[in-house]
């Protein structure tokens, strides 16, 4: 094979150069040229070493379906690897590697895998690899061990370790008509549909509309189809209700008429401008879409097919049409069907000398004759390829007399000098989407094809990708399916009358030992692999599938499926339609992981603040995510470590006073007539007897009689409540009682609403916290009469308004003190102030957590969507006069066993910290595996008792008060007596929160 | 998928929330048969043809819906309010 | 009373950001000063509801879903069966509201503090919407008033189109500065003005 750039023609800017390189080596190309088209043009034939074998690979197709020449893209230490030669359109400073070969593609030392070519069958390392059924490396495990070395012999391109430092964005997008491609059969749909007036989407893979026009010599209203197709677009992007998106893939079809594209925006750019995007993500909802997606050409599996310079009839028409490139002094065709006619008649028109076309066909038209006669090549009709001869590429190709009845060969092996062959085995219509869409394929006899299935959603498909081969008829049908109401004027074609119908030949088998035939290139997958995974039973397309990996590179099998099936349902004695087809999977063609993840990558989740965060950062807090929360964990003084942090901040709240950001808790506004009712229903306990101005604690279950969530409701109104919920559980309760009361009780006159952001909450706890409120809080009295434990009043701290709750979560003389969330760094700021003179101190959630293990309060730790309210000791809550969500169901047998866990309280006998999730086990020395019978939910050093504490779920509870056991975590390698003790560790009657 | 709320109109099935079979009726809720609540809170039907499920809208209008959707196909066939239906519901 | 502190804090960059070199394609804006007020009717009390919104803010829309009304510095949209935005810059308006609508017509719920107005304008704001929002942002499917309820990830928004070239994103206070920042980053490619 040589190539080399032809005098003229190809849609490439030759007054312009462009600089790259590959494989470490200068090359210029032009404005238009994509990888594979300036490396021809610079002679460069050799575009990779294969899969398996690391045989030398050249192009084969032109397009998304190029199975060969995949290449790495090195952008400093970013390299994007996989990417096909073929659509990779050059730029100014493109550095591209070839894959798969070491040290360079001439050379490659694993191309010694060729001599042991038998071995490498299918299945085979699944078959040498399985390992012994007894021993350290059995079964999997062997194979596990094996497989990092074979994998590096065999793969593709590997994937780099850089931060990827692209951008990459999502986009919504809506349309009445999607038309997918803008061959001939797009353009003119897009117009039928445009006419309308309805808003038209046109995706077009590739930079330019035009698809089979691009590479035709027809002529289209007297001017070149590619002309025709350029104004055409033109038109169609000039109104206002199209949007004309070139470079962009349609990849994925779902549900509701959901589609997925990739625009590549500015992969085909040196630079990018500010904010722009390296690729766009759409997701494009359309209420209808025209399926123009044009078809692919299929290879004919033939001995030797592999060797560089052996192409599709389409890929070496295209090269030369569009990018005005050569792939081949002497060109020779080799065909079951009329389009090579074309191709080669193309092809001549270019200057190109055309040797000869082999057709398996016994019989051919008298157009393809003329055809033949006119531009001087040698017609062998009844006659197939049966091997290649190359030196670095091919030099003659071995021609056979055929029979397409029997196919059989016959006669004296003929060699014909060529240096490329276009080779045409039909056409599959690209109906990836209408199957992606949920379709099954259904076969035509006469195309020799699948062809999309009835649609199931509202799509039509049109042009070559329903079948229709010809220009003529591919216009008048795109004209018909376009739109139902308008049908454009059809252009005038002058084209040869060609027969659309192929010779059911997918093979070409010489008796006795032969070259190796491929299938699926990609995945070096050839004809006797099939044969051989018939013989060992793996009958199924899928199991054929996956067993030869048929079909399951990135290509998805564009040029292999259905020569790979109908090889199998030869061997099976079958039709092809019997022997069944894929469904294909998006993505259509490889999409890159960055733009699926569009702006979501590296700090996945929004941030939520509370209105006093900066403060917290500005006071030296250490914050940590909780949920989308970012919430101080302790306030650092110099020096300290996280448990002097917190245990200095726990002890000020026990000995002064100290405050506490609770903004996070969930709030809901609860409204209506029948909203203390409805309070009734959900909570285990009462609350339509809470009197106004008044909150109170409560336990709320699942409908099986699991606890969910807690908290205080505030009645601030006769029929207005304020619930608050746990942080974490604020979205779930929400919806728990928006359930309840659109679809069980839809009667109940009750209005919700999240003010969870309105609020800003302080808490404020010690037993100076009063001492506080009482220097700053005007307009209200706090004492213990106006404010007694669980009482509400309304007042202010300056001239801001201000909600205060008697409440503790910390078991101390506390209040939680809410304003509105504009002013809550205001309130805040004034709080710390009035507590100056009471040393107060700011605390996170850490101490927070320390007094409430100290204790024994629950949060969603230990309502871990296991245990009930008797596990928590929290069974005085459930009302016995009125039903509840969960009552009926709480007195089941399995939720009143005694031999469940139970809250209880640890203590370390060794002073030394408990690791939360530690087993409770009864071993004195760690073993494995143990016994458990709980487990540590929370854990901390308590200043209080000067001890490290816990709690733990643990068999048995209560009635193990006073045992000696050990907390136990291998994986942290902690080991440790403690003692199983009340949860209540600390004031256990209450006195200090309700002095 | 997309979802066509009554009141939002038709939206991607990001914005939704399954909650579940909307076949089942919710017992008496002073009743006390095991069976009844059993039968309300673990027994599912998976029926491979049209079904009617509980989806909110809680990106949306936060509002529930019964959606009727073959479960082989996806196809959705009708979507109403969960407050306008009369059958769902305790008969308290 | 003190001003309502911004949650958006130092992310509230004013100038010029992004590829602004042509021009901005949309200016951002916080919208202070405006009080936000949820009304919410019983499923029998929409129209009655209707009126007295009306009556309370001289602004009427029509009972549809999403409907709405921009007059002035007051704006009323529905986003949700019964729910509607009542919006003004004079905070007497929860007043007025309380005082036309009785707990047997609906409930009133004050969001001035709870949710963040940003104000999103210029030539290019419905492509830089359509990267967030997966709604429909073009002229016949969202008219001018018009409101929507719709998500950004995990942010709960509320849309209002105020004219051809300007909506305001209500969005969850805790939210706002995360959301201020994705919208910058989305608007970075048209150029973008904080005002």
């Amino acid at each position: 094979m040589t190539s080399w750039r032809l005098p003229q023609g190809g849609r490439i800017d030759r007054a312009k150069s462009i600089g790259f390189t590959f494989d470490d080596k200068a090359y210029s190309g032009h404005p238009g040229d994509t990888l594979a088209s300036a490396l021809l043009a610079n002679g460069i034939t050799l575009f990779g070493r294969s899969f398996k074998y690391h045989r030398p690979r050249g192009l084969l197709a032109a397009g998304s379906d190029e199975p060969n020449a995949l290449v790495t893209i090195i952008s400093g230490d970013v390299r994007e690897p996989n990417v096909r030669a073929t659509e990779l359109e050059i730029y100014d400073g493109l550095v591209v590697r070839s894959q798969n070969r070491f040290p360079s593609l001439e050379y490659d030392f694993m191309a010694v895998n060729q001599l042991a070519g038998p071995l490498l069958s299918a299945g085979f390392y699944y078959k040498t690899f399985m390992g012994p059924a007894i021993g350290p490396l059995r079964s999997t495990r062997f194979w596990m061990f094996c497989e990092r070395f074979i994998r590096r012999a065999a793969g593709l391109g590997k994937a780099g370790t850089a931060a990827d430092p692209d951008r990459y964005e999502r986009m919504n997008a809506f349309c009445d008509v999607l038309v997918v491609g803008s061959g001939p059969a797009g353009l003119i749909a897009a117009e039928a549909a445009a006419a309308t007036g309805a808003r038209i989407i046109i995706a077009e893979e590739r930079p330019v509309a035009g698809g089979a026009l691009l590479a035709s010599s027809e002529t289209i209203d007297g001017r070149p189809p590619a002309v025709w197709a350029r104004e055409k677009a033109e038109a169609l992007a000039s109104l206002p209700n199209v949007r004309f998106l070139t470079r962009t893939s349609v990849w994925g079809y779902y549900d509701g008429n959901v589609l997925t594209a990739v625009e590549h925006v500015s992969d085909h750019k040196p630079n990018r401008t500010i904010g722009q995007p390296r690729q766009r993500h759409w997701v494009i909802r359309t209420g209808k879409t025209i399926l123009a997606t044009g078809a692919f050409e299929r290879p004919i599996v033939f001995p030797g097919n592999d060797c560089p310079g052996v192409m599709l009839a389409d890929a070496v028409r295209r090269f030369a049409m569009e990018y005005g490139v050569g792939t081949g002094k002497n060109v020779t065709f080799f065909t079951n069907n009329d389009s090579a006619y074309d191709a080669a008649r193309t092809l001549a028109l270019t200057g190109t000398n055309i040797t000869a076309i082999i057709d398996v066909r016994s019989d051919v038209s008298g157009t393809c004759t003329n055809i033949a006669k006119a531009i001087g090549a040698e017609l062998l009709v009844g006659y197939a390829v049966t091997g290649t001869h190359a030196g670095k590429s091919l030099s003659s190709v071995t021609v056979q007399h055929f029979n397409a009845q029997t196919g059989r060969l016959s006669g004296a092996p003929r060699e014909i000098k060529t240096d490329c062959l276009g080779v045409s085995g039909g056409w599959s219509p690209a109906i990836h989407l209408a199957s992606q869409a949920g379709g099954k394929p259904e076969w035509d006899e006469d195309l020799q094809a699948f062809l999309a299935p009835e649609p199931n959603q509202n799509w039509v498909v049109t042009g070559s990708a329903a079948g229709y081969m010809d220009t003529i008829s591919v216009l008048s049908d795109a004209a018909t399916k376009g739109s139902a109401k308008t049908r454009p004027v059809l252009p005038q074609v002058e084209a040869p009358m060609f027969d659309s119908s192929p010779a059911p030949i997918f093979e070409i088998e010489p008796a006795g030992k032969s070259q190796k035939a491929f299938v699926d290139f990609q995945h070096d997958v050839t004809a006797s692999d099939i044969r051989l995974a018939y013989r060992e039973g793996f009958h199924s397309v899928e199991h054929l599938k996956r067993y030869t990996t048929l079909g399951m590179a990135t290509d998805q099998g564009k040029t292999s499926n259905v020569p790979g099936l109908a090889i199998m349902a030869d061997v099976r004695g079958i039709s092809i339609p019997a022997a069944g087809t894929t469904r294909f999977r998006a993505p259509f063609t490889p999409v890159s992981m960055g733009v699926i993840a569009g702006e979501r990558y590296g700090d996945l989740r929004p941030h939520r603040l509370t209105p006093m965060h900066d403060w917290h950062i500005a006071n030296g807090a250490k914050t940590y995510e909780a949920g989308l929360w970012h919430r101080p964990m302790i306030y650092r003084s110099h020096g300290e470590t996280v448990e002097q942090a917190y245990t200095r901040e726990a002890r000020a709240v026990r000995e002064s006073v100290g405050i506490v950001d609770v903004s996070t808790l969930g709030k809901i506004d609860i409204q209506g007539p029948d909203a203390a009712e409805f309070l009734d229903r959900i909570y285990t306990n009462m609350f339509s007897t809470l009197p106004v101005g008044k909150a109170r604690y409560g336990l709320m279950l699942r409908e099986d009689g699991i606890a969910f969530d807690d908290g205080t409701t505030w009645r601030l109104g006769e029929t207005q409540f304020l619930m608050t919920t746990t942080t974490a559980n604020a979205g779930p309760v929400m919806q728990h009682l928006e359930y309840y009361l659109d679809c069980v009780w839809p009667d109940l006159r009750v209005h919700l609403t999240s003010v969870t952001d309105v609020w800003a909450g302080a808490a404020l706890s010690g037993p100076k916290s009063r001492a506080v409120l009482e220097t700053c809080v005007t307009g209200t009295k706090v004492d213990n009469n106006a404010l007694p434990f669980m009482g509400i009043v309304q007042g202010h701290i300056g001239d801001i308004p201000v909600m205060i709750c008697r409440l503790s979560f910390s078991g101390e003389l506390a209040y939680e003190i809410y304003s509105g969330a504009g002013h809550g760094t205001q309130v805040w700021e004034a709080l710390i102030a009035a507590g100056k003179q009471f040393n107060i101190v700011p605390y996170g959630l850490e101490a927070l957590g320390t007094l409430r293990i100290e204790k024994g309060h629950v949060t969603g730790a230990e309502i871990d969507g296991r245990t009930t309210a008797h596990d928590l000791h929290l069974d005085w809550m459930l009302s016995k006069k009125k039903p509840f969500i969960g009552s009926a169901m709480i007195d089941r047998a399995g939720l009143k066993n005694e031999h469940r866990l139970s809250l209880v309280g640890l203590i370390s006998l060794d002073n030394q910290s408990i690791n939360g999730g530690s087993h409770i086990v009864s071993d004195k020395a760690p073993r494995e595996p143990a016994d458990s019978f709980g487990h540590v939910t929370a854990a901390c050093y308590s200043p209080a008792l000067g001890k490290y504490v816990a709690l733990a779920l643990v068999k048995h509870g209560t009635s193990m008060i006073g045992k000696r056991v050990f907390a136990t975590d291998l994986l942290r390698d902690k080991h440790g007596a403690v003692e199983i003790v009340s949860h209540h560790m600390f004031d256990k009657d209450g006195s200090r929160m309700h002095g | 998928m997309i979802i066509k709320c009554p009141y939002c109109g038709p939206r991607d099935v990001i914005e939704y929330t399954y909650q579940g079979d909307a076949t089942r009726t919710r017992p008496d809720a002073a009743s006390t048969d095991q069976n009844l609540w059993n039968a309300y809170i673990y027994d599912r039907t998976n029926p491979a043809k049209s079904h009617r499920e509980f989806w909110l809208h809680s990106g949306g209008c936060r509002q529930h819906l019964i959606v009727t959707r073959d479960m082989s196909t996806h196809m959705i066939s009708s979507v109403a309010f969960s407050r306008d239906n009369k059958n769902v519901g305790d008969q308290r | 009373m003190a001003d309502l502190q911004s949650p958006l804090g130092a992310a509230y960059t004013p100038g010029n950001h992004g590829n602004a070199a042509g021009g901005a394609g949309v200016t951002l804006q916080e919208r202070t000063n405006v009080s936000l007020v949820q009304v919410t009717a019983w499923s029998s009390t929409i129209p009655t509801v209707l009126t007295a919104i009306g009556s309370a803010t001289g602004v009427i829309i029509q009972n549809k879903p999403g409907n709405g009304r921009v007059a002035g510095e007051k704006s009323v949209f529905g986003f949700a069966p019964g729910r509607f935005m009542v919006t003004s810059a004079t905070p007497d308006i929860e007043q007025r509201l309380r005082a036309a609508i009785s707990p047997e017509l609906g409930t009133i719920v004050v969001l001035t503090h709870g949710r963040t107005v940003i104000r999103v304008s210029g030539s290019r704001v419905e492509w830089v919407l359509a990267k967030l929002f997966a709604i429909d942002f073009s002229a016949h499917a969202f008219p001018v008033g018009a409101g929507r309820a719709t998500l950004h990830h995990d942010i709960h928004t509320l849309i209002q189109r105020i004219n051809e070239e300007t909506f305001d994103l209500y969005v969850f206070r805790t939210f706002a500065r995360s959301f201020w920042k994705t919208l910058g980053h989305a608007a970075e490619e048209v150029g973008y003005r904080v005002e």
